[in-house]
């Protein structure tokens, strides 16, 4: 029997760490205008650096997490200024993209260091617990309680009353004005990025009491639940965040209670995209959102210049591509390299063949478009799914799994696309964001067709329909297979992109506000790339599928996302031949830091921030 | 008093009491006025009159709160921007708007979009799913119909003398101020709106700069006579060279219209704009 007023404060304790770190992510996005992706990492810190203080120290408790969260904070205070500050005038992709490779970073040390095992943390008051009615109270739920409110409370008092308080808001509201007014807006920065950290900190530390059990991924959904619950209360605003955390903390348990656990993701998130239909501003607007072009222009009201414009700033470097000639070679070269290449060797090629067909994909809606999309994993998955299922089902030519597969994706791109078409900025990403993760917990829940958490296995070898039938078994031929449809993409979405549909998209990315006023259809041609780009990732994820034979949902999980919005990123965003470039680069590197062992993460996240660090624009440069 | 003034059924653009409010501000107030085919209108007044406003809200970009706006019979209220650029509104912007890495010769190509895929009031020439086929296909239909738009996209940029023209091929934000301003002026004309809305064209520019905008502005309204202008303009020189009827705003509402010696001489209007009576020799300057 559920009991609704457990269910309440279950979800108002678990709120209450949602909001914690919503507050760090709205911050931070106030004063420095980004969205911190390592905020979760953070959090994740806080909890571990507690439990060393107990377990290895030996230290009590308190002080262990008085010292684990202060900790954090200089962490938080560290990664802005070793890594962050330094590409602040950069594209404004480039510091997003570096936040997530310090969570890459950060989450694969704490695996390192402490294991990838999950750890028990030390609770003294497990076994308090009152019944009240027949509502369940435990001591840590009043515990998460009273810190929440604490904290929150403190917080607004600080931001309020305070000359530090007022400088920093002012910061937030037009850092040059507050520059020119005397305020240290270095200083503030790092305040936020400090804060921040400590929030993240205290936030770890309540989840570990709650759960008695820490793990180094811990910080992958609660940072997303987090900055959910920024996005929900409209990402700038700090009584939003409290609001939007708890809010979704109590959706959330109410689900879990009375529908069951697996769809609690689904509906926090589809509660998100809703929210994003119907109030782009989040539920208690967001002034602050003056940066993206007013809150107005975050609310699609005004359509104005996308995040991208910034991203193809004057300073871009040369632009390298390939055409004509050299690419023929390249290709020529490319359909020789089985002969060279070993059985392994071949099936990497297969994999960075379908890894550059998706960044192709992405790189239409997200280059040239100017729509950056961090779920495309998801559409992926969608092709890979209904490739699978089909195959699975009955005998079908890879030709047409491959349309079937193409189909589904654009199909589920245009339906993620009606909401983000409507956005602009950083709540384009989100709304992104929120779909791949709706999609993803769809494969994950809807057992009776994706089989969930156990996958699709028996995937049946691709047969070719053009060679009457022909089924490839071998790792050659799938390589040839997944070049060979690569290389007819490339051929049509470069001149598509040359086209005037190409012209218009880039034209959009450009200044959407000049480009409606000219005349063009703006929702109808983003909507063309999001259906031409679900296209593409729909039939990368077909060819996935009959490559590996067995596709599970993590296989699309958000991790897969940001790996290919980084091979874009590496590449030169709205370049294809970047794209192809970055794509090759990233799965030949994963391969070779096999060597690596278990630094291999580390050592993929270190060249990530090092690449975004050092190459903004791209290594082939933006187009 | 105004000159004979176009009746609403032979009028090209009719504002029919149009308000737009932002909070408390009346930024355009219960405002009626209409243009002639051919006109050239200017309209002036102290910042925050609501010229600009006035610019949005017939383009589209904001909606009036009560009111309607008509071109050649078309109701333009409620529609979106791209549909009512399709009805013939062709418009540059204040704060100058160009895509940045867009080439000129690309940005003025933009601007034939509704001549390319057809939209309100005619039928669209494509469907998506068409389109996307027809750009990798290249039919010969499609092929002739880009030709006859080239053409027109160089016609146009020739209009600039050898200001456009040789940077084709150059990225818009490598222009500079003028030229931008140009080029902006370039996509609005490019499909031949029937109503062209100039914000401040010449608004940093220097004398030259100023004087060869306005004589451009000049040769474009005779050549083209039957496309209406209205143009936002704060030099009252150029606003003398160029109108034949001017409209005054102040607070969102309309201080005076008619000729521009008439209107330029009213008391109202040198104090509205100067915020001092026009007793003095400054206003006579004015007027002369």
């Amino acid at each position: 029997m559920v009991d609704f007023f457990s269910q309440i404060i279950n979800g108002l304790a678990i709120g209450n760490v949602y909001a914690l770190l919503a507050i760090g992510f709205a911050l931070v996005f106030g004063v420095a205008n980004l969205i911190n992706f390592a905020q979760g990492s953070l959090f994740m810190l806080g909890g571990y650096l507690t439990f060393t203080g107990v377990s290895y120290l030996g230290l009590p408790l308190l002080p262990a997490a008085l010292l684990g969260i202060l900790l954090t904070t200089g962490i938080g205070v560290a990664l802005d200024w070793a890594c962050l500050r330094p590409i602040q005038r950069g594209p404004r992709i480039a510091p997003l993209l570096a936040t997530l490779a310090l969570a890459v970073i950060i989450d694969s040390t704490a695996e390192l260091v402490w294991s990838p095992n999950t750890q028990g943390f030390p609770n003294p008051m497990a076994d308090q617990a009152w019944t009240v009615g027949n509502a369940f109270i435990s001591a840590v739920d009043l515990l998460i309680l009273a810190t929440g409110i604490v904290c929150i409370v403190s917080l607004t008092l600080f931001l309020k009353y305070t000359w530090t308080g007022r400088a920093l808001r002012a910061t937030a509201m037009d850092p040059e004005a507050a520059q020119q007014m005397g305020v240290n807006v270095a200083a503030m920065r790092t305040l936020t990025f400090g804060l921040a950290g400590l929030l993240g900190g205290i936030g770890g530390v309540l989840i570990g009491l709650y759960y008695q059990s820490i793990w180094p991924t811990m910080g992958i959904p609660f940072g997303l639940k987090g900055f959910t619950a920024a996005l929900l209360g409209g990402i700038s605003s700090i009584p939003g965040a409290i609001a939007g955390g708890l809010l979704l903390g109590i959706f959330e348990s109410l689900t879990s209670g009375y529908l069951g656990s697996l769809y609690r993701n689904m509906v926090a998130y589809s509660l998100l995209l809703l929210v994003l239909f119907f109030r782009p501003q989040g539920l208690f607007g967001a002034r602050g959102l003056d940066a993206l072009g007013g809150a107005q222009a975050a609310a699609g009201m005004v359509p104005s210049t996308s995040l991208m414009a910034s991203a193809f700033s004057p300073v871009t470097s040369r632009i390298y591509t390939l055409a004509g000639w050299p690419a023929l070679a390249v290709l020529v070269l490319a359909v020789l390299y089985p002969f060279v290449a070993d059985r392994t060797w071949e099936h990497i090629g297969t994999l960075a063949a379908i890894f550059s067909l998706l960044a192709v994909s992405l790189t239409v809606v997200a280059g040239s478009a100017g729509q950056i999309s961090v779920g495309h994993a998801a559409l992926f998955g969608v092709g890979a799914y209904t490739a699978a299922l089909l195959g699975v089902a009955c005998d079908l030519p890879i030709e047409l799994l491959l349309v079937a597969a193409g189909t589904m994706g654009a199909i589920a791109a245009i339906a993620c696309g009606v909401v983000a078409v409507r956005l602009s900025g950083h709540v384009i990403v989100m709304a992104t964001l929120a779909s791949g993760l709706i999609l993803h917990s769809v494969f994950l829940s809807w057992i009776d067709v994706t089989r969930g958490p156990m996958g699709v296995r028996g995937i049946p070898p691709p047969s070719v329909g053009l060679l009457g039938g022909f089924s490839i078994t071998d790792n050659a031929g799938h390589y040839w297979l997944s070049l060979a449809v690569l290389a007819l993409a490339l051929f049509l979405t470069g001149r598509l992109l040359q086209s005037n549909v190409g012209r218009t998209w880039r034209a959009i990315r450009e200044d959407r506000l000049a480009a409606v006023a000219a005349g063009v259809p703006a929702v109808r041609y983003l909507l063309m790339a999001f259906a031409v780009s679900g296209f593409l990732a729909g039939a990368a994820g077909a060819l996935y599928a009959h490559l590996l034979a067995f596709i599970a949902p993590g296989d699309f999980f958000i991790l897969a996302s940001f790996i290919v919005l980084t091979m874009v990123v590496l590449g030169g965003l709205g370049n294809l031949t970047g794209a192809v470039f970055g794509a090759v680069l990233l799965i030949v590197l994963t391969e070779v830091l096999r060597e690596f062992g278990e630094f291999r993460m580390v050592a993929y996240g270190l060249v990530l921030l090092l690449a975004i660090m050092f190459r903004p624009n791209g290594l082939l440069g933006s187009k | 008093m105004p000159p004979t003034r176009p009746t609403v059924t032979d009028a090209r653009l009719v504002v029919d009491r149009v308000s737009k409010r932002f909070g408390g501000v009346a930024a355009v107030d219960q405002l009626s006025v209409s243009v002639a085919p051919g006109e050239l209108m200017a309209v002036v007044g102290p910042n925050g009159a609501g010229k600009s406003t006035l610019f949005q809200l017939i383009n589209g970009v904001i909606r009036a709160d009560n009111g309607t706006i008509r071109l050649n019979g078309h109701t333009l209220t409620g529609r979106a921007p791209e549909a009512i650029a399709a009805l013939g509104v062709g418009r540059t912007f204040q704060t100058s708007r160009v895509f940045p890495a867009l080439s000129v010769w690309d940005s003025v190509r933009v601007g034939q979009t509704v001549s390319l895929i057809g939209g309100t009031p005619s039928r669209r020439r494509f469907d998506p799913v068409t389109e996307i086929a027809a750009a990798l296909l290249r039919p010969g239909g499609l092929k002739r119909r880009e030709r006859a738009l080239d053409e027109q996209a160089e016609a146009t940029l020739k209009l600039f003398g050898d200001r456009l023209w040789p940077r084709r091929h150059d990225r818009a934000d490598s222009l500079s101020y003028a030229n931008r301003r140009r080029l902006e002026i370039a996509r609005a004309l490019v499909d031949r709106p029937s109503l062209l809305l100039l914000d401040e064209p010449t608004a940093g520019m220097n004398p030259t700069e100023t004087n060869e905008l306005a004589d451009l502005i000049a040769r474009l309204h005779a050549e083209h006579g039957e496309m209406s202008i209205i143009l936002v303009e704060h030099k009252l020189d150029v606003v003398r060279n160029l109108a034949s009827h001017v409209l005054v705003m102040d607070r969102g509402g309309r201080l005076a219209e008619g000729s521009p010696d008439d209107v330029l001489a009213d008391p109202r209007v040198v104090e509205a704009y100067l915020g001092r009576r026009a007793d003095g020799s400054a206003g006579a300057e004015q007027t002369t």
